[in-house]
C-alpha cells in the first residue's frame, strides 16, 4: 500500500542513525564513511528548509493554475461544473504526486506533499460544490453533506497510508470532528461519536503497531497513536473542546447545562483517568510521542479541573502549576541519576543523541525570543490606582502608561 | 532490512566491534531511553507557568499585599537565583560550556524573568524615570548579554536581543501599527548593531556558537524592514534594490555555509517583495494568476536545482 518500499525507508533511517551516532562519537570517521556507502538510498531527499519552501511554491503554482483555468476557460460556470472540475483537478494533483514519487523518486521533498495536500482540498471543494449548494456554513446544512468531511477523512487517511505523512492523519482527525454535527444535534452524542471514532482508530493502530517494533513504521504509528490519545482527550474534555464546528467555530466552551449530569461528571472522571493511562502506555512502550501527550493531557487536566468543578481560579494557580512541573522534573531527574549508571528501568535523564542537543539549542533560542517581556506589555485591565503594566517601548522614546 | 539486522551484519563483517554493536543496538531499541528533552521541556514550562502566575498575582494583588511584601518576595527570588548561578558556575570560558547542573539554565532564566517583573513593578509604582522605560530596556539588555556570555545561556541571550529590540522600538505590537520610515531606520540600525557585534564576537572566538542566533534574528528583522519599504507607496526603489542585495547575500551565505534557512529566507522574502512590485497596479485576475503560475514554477525549478546540488538530507 505504501508508495515507498520498506527497504528504501529502512535505508534512509539507517543513514540518519549513522550520522547521529558518528556525531556523538559512537562510530569513528572511518567507520562512518565505510558504513555510509552501504546506506545509499534511491530516494531523492532534500533539506528541511528547502522542503518547506518547495511545499510553499508548489501550493502557489497549483492554486494559481487552477484559478487561471477557471478565469480563462470558464466564465460564470454552474456549481456542478465547478465541482466536477475541482474533482478533475484533485485527480490530476494526486496523479502528479504519485508520478513525482514513482518517476522522480521524491521523498519528503515538499513538491509531492503539496500535490497530495491539494488533491485532498480539491476533493472536498469539488464534492461540496458539485453536490450541495449554499456552501458548508449555510444555516441549515443538508444531512447528506457529511459526505464531504467523510470523503476528506477517508482520502486523508489514504494519503497518510500511501505517502506516510503524519499531518495527513491529523487532517483526517479534523475532518472527523465535523461528522457528528450532521448526524445528531445532541452535543453529548457528538462528543461521544468523535471519541469513539478516535478510540476505534487507536485500537487498530495499536494492533498494527505491535508488528512493527524497531522498524521504520514504529515511529509512524507512534506519532499517530499520540495524536489519537490527544484527540480522545480533547473530545471528552468538555472545558476544552467544542464539536459543532460548522455553526460555532473551532474552539469554544458550552454552558454546562447543555450536557446531562451523568455525561458531564463522567467526562470529568475520564479526564483524570486518561493521563495516567496514556503515560503508563508511553512509558511501557518507551514511546516519546505518547509520553509527551500523556504529560500534555495531565497538565490540561490540572488546568481544566477548576472550571469543571465550578471553582474560582486564583492568580497564583499558574505558580502552583509551575512549582509542580518543576518539582516533578527535578524529582524524576534525580531519581534516574541515582540509579546504577544513571539508568533506572531502562530510562536515563542523560542526553544520548546529538539531535537532542540541536533541538535544545533551537528551542532555547526561539522560546527565549518568545518569552513574556513585562517591561513592554500591552495594557492590562486593573484597578485605576494600580495600573501595573501598560508600558510601551520605543527607540529612544519609550513611555509608560500609568 | 531493519537497523538491528544491519548492525548484526556489520558486527559479523568486523565493521563495528562487539561493544559498539551492543551499545548501538541498545540505542536502536531504546535501551536506555533518554528523557532528556522531556525533562527540559517540563522545567521550561514550569518556570514559565511560575513567572506568569507571579506576574499575574503581583499585578492583581499588589495593592492588598503592599509594596514591601511584593518587592521583598521578588528580590528574594532574584537573590536566590543569582546566588545559585554565581556559586555554581564554572570558570568562564570563551568556548561553549555545558551547564554545571541540569536545572542551572532554568534558574538563570527564572531570575531573568523575575528581574523584568521587578523592574516593571518598581517603575509603575514609583515612577523613578517618569514612565520612560527605554533606559530600563537598555540596562536590561546589557545585563542579559553579560549573563548570557557569562553563563553560556541562549534563553537569556534571546531575552537580551529582544530587550535591545524593544529599546530600538521594535516591539511587534507597535511595528504592525506604524510601518513608517522611522521604524525601518531603527530596524536597520538594530540589524547593523547586532550583526556587527555578533560578527566581532564570533571572530574573537567569544561564544562563537551564539553567532547563528544573531544571524537568524538579523536576517529576519532586516528582511521585514526592507520588505516594508518595498510595500511603501512612494520611494520604494532603493528598498527594492536593498531587498535584491539582501536576498543575494542571504542566498550566497546559505549555499556556501550550507545553512539552508538563509536560502529559504532569500526565496520567500525575495519572492514576496518582487511579486509586490511586479503586481503593483495590475488588477486583471488572469494576469495576476499567470504571474503566479509562471513564477511559482520558475522558483520550483531553481530550488530543485539548488536542492540537487547542495541540499541533501540534513
Amino acid at each position: 500500500m505504501r508508495i515507498y518500499s520498506a527497504s528504501s525507508e529502512e535505508t534512509l533511517r539507517a543513514r540518519k542513525l549513522l550520522t547521529d551516532w558518528a556525531g556523538e562519537g559512537f562510530l569513528t570517521k572511518e567507520q562512518y564513511q565505510l558504513l555510509e556507502q552501504e546506506t545509499v538510498s534511491d530516494l531523492r531527499t532534500t533539506n528541511f528548509f528547502l522542503r518547506l519552501v518547495l511545499f510553499f511554491f508548489t501550493l502557489i503554482s497549483v492554486g494559481a493554475a487552477v484559478g487561471l483555468f477557471f478565469v480563462v476557460f470558464l466564465s460564470r460556470p454552474s456549481d456542478q461544473t465547478t465541482g466536477v472540475f475541482f474533482l478533475i483537478f484533485a485527480a490530476v494533483c494526486y496523479a502528479a504526486a504519485e508520478a513525482a514519487v514513482s518517476q522522480a523518486r521524491l521523498y519528503r521533498y515538499g513538491i509531492e506533499e503539496a500535490l497530495a495536500v491539494c488533491s485532498v482540498g480539491f476533493i472536498c471543494a469539488g464534492l461540496q460544490t458539485a453536490l450541495f449548494r449554499g456552501g458548508p456554513y449555510s444555516p441549515k446544512p443538508h444531512a447528506a453533506e457529511f459526505l464531504v468531511p467523510a470523503a476528506g477523512a477517508i482520502f486523508s487517511l489514504w494519503i497518510w497510508r500511501r505517502f506516510g505523512r503524519s499531518y495527513a492523519f491529523i487532517a483526517a482527525m479534523i475532518f472527523v470532528i465535523f461528522l457528528p454535527g450532521y448526524w445528531t444535534s445532541s452535543h453529548s452524542a457528538q462528543h461521544l461519536i468523535v471519541a469513539m471514532f478516535y478510540a476505534t482508530g487507536l485500537v487498530v493502530v495499536a494492533v498494527l503497531r505491535s508488528r512493527h517494533r524497531f522498524d521504520y513504521l514504529d515511529e509512524v504509528y507512534s506519532l499517530v497513536e499520540a495524536f489519537l490519545w490527544l484527540g480522545i482527550y480533547l473530545a471528552i474534555n468538555l472545558k476544552l473542546s467544542s464539536l459543532d464546528l460548522p455553526t460555532r467555530g473551532w474552539i469554544g466552551t458550552r454552558a454546562d447545562s447543555e450536557f446531562s449530569g451523568w455525561f458531564y461528571w463522567g467526562t470529568w472522571v475520564l479526564i483524570w483517568c486518561l493521563p495516567p493511562i496514556v503515560l503508563a502506555r508511553g512509558i511501557r512502550l518507551k514511546d516519546r510521542f505518547v509520553i509527551a501527550v500523556g504529560a500534555i493531557v495531565a497538565i490540561l487536566t490540572f488546568v481544566s479541573n477548576k472550571p469543571y468543578l465550578g471553582w474560582v481560579r486564583h492568580t497564583w494557580d499558574p505558580m502552583l502549576l509551575g512549582i509542580l512541573l518543576t518539582g516533578v522534573a527535578i524529582f524524576i531527574r534525580r531519581w534516574l541519576a541515582r540509579g546504577p549508571g544513571g539508568i533506572r528501568h531502562g530510562f536515563t535523564s542523560e542526553r544520548l543523541s546529538g539531535k537532542d542537543k540541536h533541538w535544545m539549542s533551537v528551542g532555547s533560542t526561539v522560546f527565549g525570543l518568545l518569552s513574556p517581556h513585562p517591561i513592554t506589555p500591552s495594557p492590562q485591565p486593573s484597578s485605576p490606582d494600580h495600573r501595573f503594566g501598560g508600558g510601551h517601548s520605543g527607540g529612544g522614546g519609550a513611555s509608560g502608561d500609568f | 532490512m531493519t537497523i538491528l539486522t544491519r548492525l548484526e551484519q556489520w558486527k559479523e563483517q568486523g565493521k563495528i566491534s562487539p561493544e559498539q554493536y551492543a551499545h548501538l543496538a541498545g540505542l536502536s531499541r531504546g535501551e536506555p531511553f533518554s528523557l532528556f528533552i522531556e525533562l527540559n521541556v517540563l522545567l521550561y514550562a514550569g518556570v514559565l507557568a511560575f513567572v506568569a502566575g507571579l506576574g499575574w498575582t503581583v499585578s492583581t494583588w499588589s495593592q492588598q499585599i503592599g509594596d514591601v511584601v511584593v518587592l521583598t518576595t521578588l528580590s528574594t527570588i532574584l537573590a536566590a537565583c543569582s546566588w545559585y548561578c554565581f556559586s555554581r558556575a564554572p570558570a568562564w570560558s570563551p568556548a561553549e560550556t555545558p551547564a554545571p547542573s541540569p536545572i542551572f539554565d532554568y534558574v538563570l532564566y527564572l531570575g531573568s524573568l523575575v528581574w523584568l517583573i521587578e523592574l516593571a513593578y518598581i517603575e509603575n509604582r514609583f515612577h523613578l524615570l517618569s514612565g520612560r522605560l527605554d533606559p530600563y530596556l537598555l540596562v536590561t539588555a546589557g545585563l542579559f548579554f553579560f549573563l548570557a556570555y557569562r553563563f553560556d545561556n541562549r534563553f537569556v541571550l534571546s531575552l537580551g536581543l529582544s530587550s535591545l529590540a524593544g529599546w530600538f522600538g521594535l516591539t511587534i505590537s507597535r511595528w504592525s501599527a506604524h510601518q513608517d520610515e522611522a521604524y525601518r531606520q531603527y530596524a536597520l540600525l538594530y540589524c547593523l548593531l547586532v550583526g556587527v557585534c555578533g560578527t566581532l564576537l564570533e571572530r574573537r572566538g567569544l561564544k562563537p556558537h551564539f553567532f547563528g542566533t544573531y544571524l537568524n534574528l538579523v536576517a529576519n528583522v532586516l528582511f521585514w524592514a526592507v520588505l516594508s519599504g518595498v510595500f511603501a507607496r512612494q520611494d520604494y526603489g532603493p528598498w527594492f534594490f536593498a531587498l535584491l542585495i539582501a536576498c543575494g547575500a542571504s542566498l550566497a551565505w546559505g549555499l556556501t555555509r550550507r545553512q539552508f534557512a538563509f536560502v529559504a529566507y532569500a526565496a520567500v522574502y525575495g519572492y514576496v517583495g518582487v511579486s509586490s512590485l511586479f503586481l503593483r497596479g495590475v488588477s486583471e485576475n488572469a494576469a495576476i494568476l499567470s504571474y503566479f503560475v509562471v513564477t511559482g514554477v520558475a522558483m520550483l525549478v531553481v530550488l530543485v536545482q539548488i536542492g540537487r546540488r547542495f541540499g541533501r538530507l540534513e
